[in-house]
């Protein structure tokens, strides 16, 4: 997978880059519009990470003529801006992705993983989630472990569903908050670690191996495959 | 739309404006048409008066001169109706009978010696001696039988007999009647007229203002890149729209450098934020020993803080100025606070406070959904942080006529005397706090942009008690049914 970052500041190009990369991905790198263009013209990438506030253009600007050129590569937009612009929200309906600068690693890694995951041709719409021997039933909103029936409140089952389709990967508390209850908030006291605390209380019982892992300052990790 | 114009028309200040001046019309040219009315009725006796005394003058020559033979009565005769002939005034000559001219001698012992005229002498000689003695100067004579008042002017002849002149004022009268009637027709139709043209010019002019109204008070709620209509006159009206648009471009404009220092403030502050964020976050994953990672995550914790606190005082800054942006849409405020209470409840009750959420059902309001998150999330965070353990907390959300009110009431110790009265100002925290007292301050912000109100109070009966009142939009406000604002937010 080949990403292109279009960012201006050489700090977060730099830390963009290494992360990228240490997270598996080929990574190109430009400082300003014009050189993303000439980039964007040689190469296919499989998505773009632009921040908007380019010196020589911005970044929307920049998006819709690559769009006008026929790369269709989705694109995670950076923004230090306090207001969202309607075109970004246009552009976020359209398919593409944006965060709020600063943002969390795991968060940028996450949705550039289903911004990916998009270009793909979708499989048929799972009915069962099978983590080890956790597993998921989505049509009858029941979840096992070894075949014993965990009692789970609705939310409780979404915010384990959410953790199990992302089995393996770090997921932040803001992205907790914003995938299961629609709310880009930062609450300053331990909402989102409750809830987490309750679900592993009947998730990983006395005896049975820990699942949900918490990587402090970061976030949290469901045990993959 | 309809509905619309019916209530602009009844409020309207057109109809007053043209009432008044129709009343005032009305009331002048009534007046102008008495004192033409009176001076032709007075050019009108005075004529007949000189015609009588004129005609009883040679009457009575006549009377006096010729022989007393049975010619006289011949001569008087044809005098009289020669002279009933030329009765001022006359209208209708095609009527036969002469009854507009009577002539009248009597003898001095007060016996008719001749009568010239229609009908019988009698109620005319009655009339004559019942009023006073009539002299060579006209009087008003009523007829018994006669709808008129005839107007009688006398002369003494040298025989000692006296004759009477008498005109009908029927004549008169008629034009007199026919004058007001064309007059009545005339200023009817001229006064209707007036006050047509009075209402539609005062309504059309109205209008404009009415639309300067309209576009003015929904500038600044949504989009301050709006302008009032303007007109190309050059009147008072065109004037208004365009000092009002000079106005809107001044606020614009400092509106805009407000915005641009936030944003580049925020831009500025950002972006290293984000480097270092990075970077800490890298040197985490890299398998630290716990040891050396715990310092690792205060700074980023720390970090996170620091983005929110610049964030929220940023949009204070910006609402204190009245130039907050919201990006509104139609939320649930029932479902938010559903969700909301959802979120928080189990922190809640890890420290044994009790939450109950009263709800009517669905609320919609036109707001800016990311502000009125972190709002509430601010609210339920300060009862998180300060309420003592088994306290209890009560939200309760209503609509009131057009507004939608939400109390969040705890029972815990309330708020301390010494900042009960600051509490929304940015800085202000309790003693135990250890935030950066922007959270109420945020609250209050988002609050006032969104055209609401905010109230904290102590309750009687201990613990505190913070109302927001936020308005309803306009469209499914119950008590105007059909009264739609079109709101042009680009």
């Amino acid at each position: 997978m080949r990403l292109l970052v279009v960012e201006d500041e050489l700090e977060i190009q730099g830390f963009l880059r290494e992360s990228l990369i240490e997270a598996g991905y080929a990574v190109d790198v430009a400082s300003d519009g014009g050189a993303a263009e000439t980039l964007a013209r040689k190469t296919a990438y499989d998505a773009l990470i632009v921040d908007l506030g380019l010196p020589d253009q911005d970044g929307i600007d920049l998006i819709l003529r690559l769009r006008g050129l026929g790369i269709i590569a989705p694109v995670v937009i950076l923004s230090a801006r306090r207001s969202v612009d309607d075109r970004v929200r246009g552009l976020e309906q359209g398919g593409d992705d944006y965060l709020t600068k600063p943002f969390a690693l795991a968060e940028l890694l996450a949705r550039l993983r289903n911004l990916l995951k998009r270009n793909v041709p979708a499989t048929a719409e799972l009915t069962r989630l099978t983590v080890l021997d956790l597993e998921l039933d989505l049509l009858k909103r029941r979840a096992t472990r070894s075949g014993e029936v965990l009692h789970l409140s609705p939310q409780e089952f979404v915010l384990l569903e959410y953790l199990v389709r992302n089995a393996g990967r770090v997921v932040t508390r803001a992205m907790i908050l914003d995938q299961v209850w629609g709310m880009r908030i930062h609450p300053d006291t331990n909402v989102v670690d409750v809830h987490i605390y309750r679900l592993r209380g009947k998730v990983d019982t006395e005896g049975r191996e820990p699942l949900i892992k918490t990587l402090r300052g970061v976030g949290y990790v469901l045990k993959g495959h | 739309m309809s509905s619309r114009v019916t209530s602009f028309s009844t409020r309207s200040a057109a109809w007053r404006i043209s009432l008044w001046a129709t009343l005032a019309f009305a009331a002048g040219a009534l007046l102008v048409f008495a004192s033409l009315h009176q001076f032709v009725a007075n050019d009108i006796q005075r004529r007949s008066d000189a015609w009588l005394s004129g005609e009883v003058g040679t009457l009575s020559d006549v009377a006096g001169r010729t022989p007393k033979d049975r010619l006289h009565n011949r001569v008087v005769r044809e005098i009289a109706e020669l002279a009933s002939k030329e009765v001022p005034n006359r209208q209708r000559n095609d009527v036969p009978e002469n009854d507009a001219v009577f002539f009248l001698q009597v003898s001095d012992q007060g016996t008719p010696l001749l009568w010239v005229g229609a009908g019988d002498v009698k109620p005319v000689l009655d009339a004559i001696q019942a009023g006073k003695p009539i002299t060579d100067s006209a009087a008003d004579v009523r007829v018994v039988g006669y709808k008129f008042p005839f107007r009688v002017i006398s002369s003494t002849v040298n025989d000692g007999s006296r004759i009477y002149l008498g005109l009908s004022e029927r004549d008169q009268h008629h034009v007199l009647q026919n004058l007001r009637w064309r007059f009545t027709f005339w200023w009817l139709a001229i006064v209707l007229f007036a006050a047509l043209i009075v209402f539609l010019t005062t309504r059309n002019m109205l209008g404009h203002v009415r639309d300067i109204t309209q576009a003015a008070s929904t500038i600044g709620d949504s989009d301050l890149r709006q302008r009032v209509p303007t007109t190309d006159h050059q009147d008072e009206i065109g004037d208004l729209a365009r000092t009002l648009n000079r106005m809107l471009d001044r606020i614009e404009t400092s509106m805009h450098q407000l915005h641009t220092i936030t944003d580049s403030l925020a831009h500025d502050m950002r972006s290293p934020l984000t480097a270092i964020r990075g970077r800490l976050e890298m040197s985490l994953s890299n398998g630290l020993p716990i040891e050396q990672a715990d310092p690792i995550v205060a700074a980023i914790e720390e970090l996170d803080r620091l983005c929110d606190f610049l964030n929220s005082s940023l949009d204070v800054a910006e609402a204190k100025a009245d130039a907050l942006r919201l990006s509104r849409t139609h939320l649930d405020l029932d479902e938010l606070l559903h969700t909301m209470v959802d979120l928080y409840e189990p922190s809640m009750t890890e420290k044994d406070i009790h939450v109950r959420l009263k709800s009517s059902g669905q609320i919609f309001i036109f707001a800016d959904a990311g502000l009125l998150h972190r709002t509430i999330s601010n609210l339920l965070d300060n009862e998180l942080k300060h309420l003592p353990a088994s306290s209890a907390i009560q939200i309760t959300l209503q609509q009131q006529q057009r507004n939608v009110l939400l109390r969040i009431e705890d029972d815990g110790p309330g708020f301390s005397e010494g900042i009960r009265h600051h509490l929304f100002d940015p800085g202000i925290k309790g003693a135990t706090s250890t935030g950066r007292g922007l959270g109420l301050a945020f609250v209050h912000a988002v609050v006032h942009a969104h055209g609401g109100s905010i109230a904290a109070t102590n309750l009687p009966r201990g613990g505190a008690c913070i109302s927001i009142l936020l308005p309803l939009p306009v469209a499914t406000s119950v008590d105007e049914p059909g009264v739609v604002l079109t709101s042009s937010t680009s």
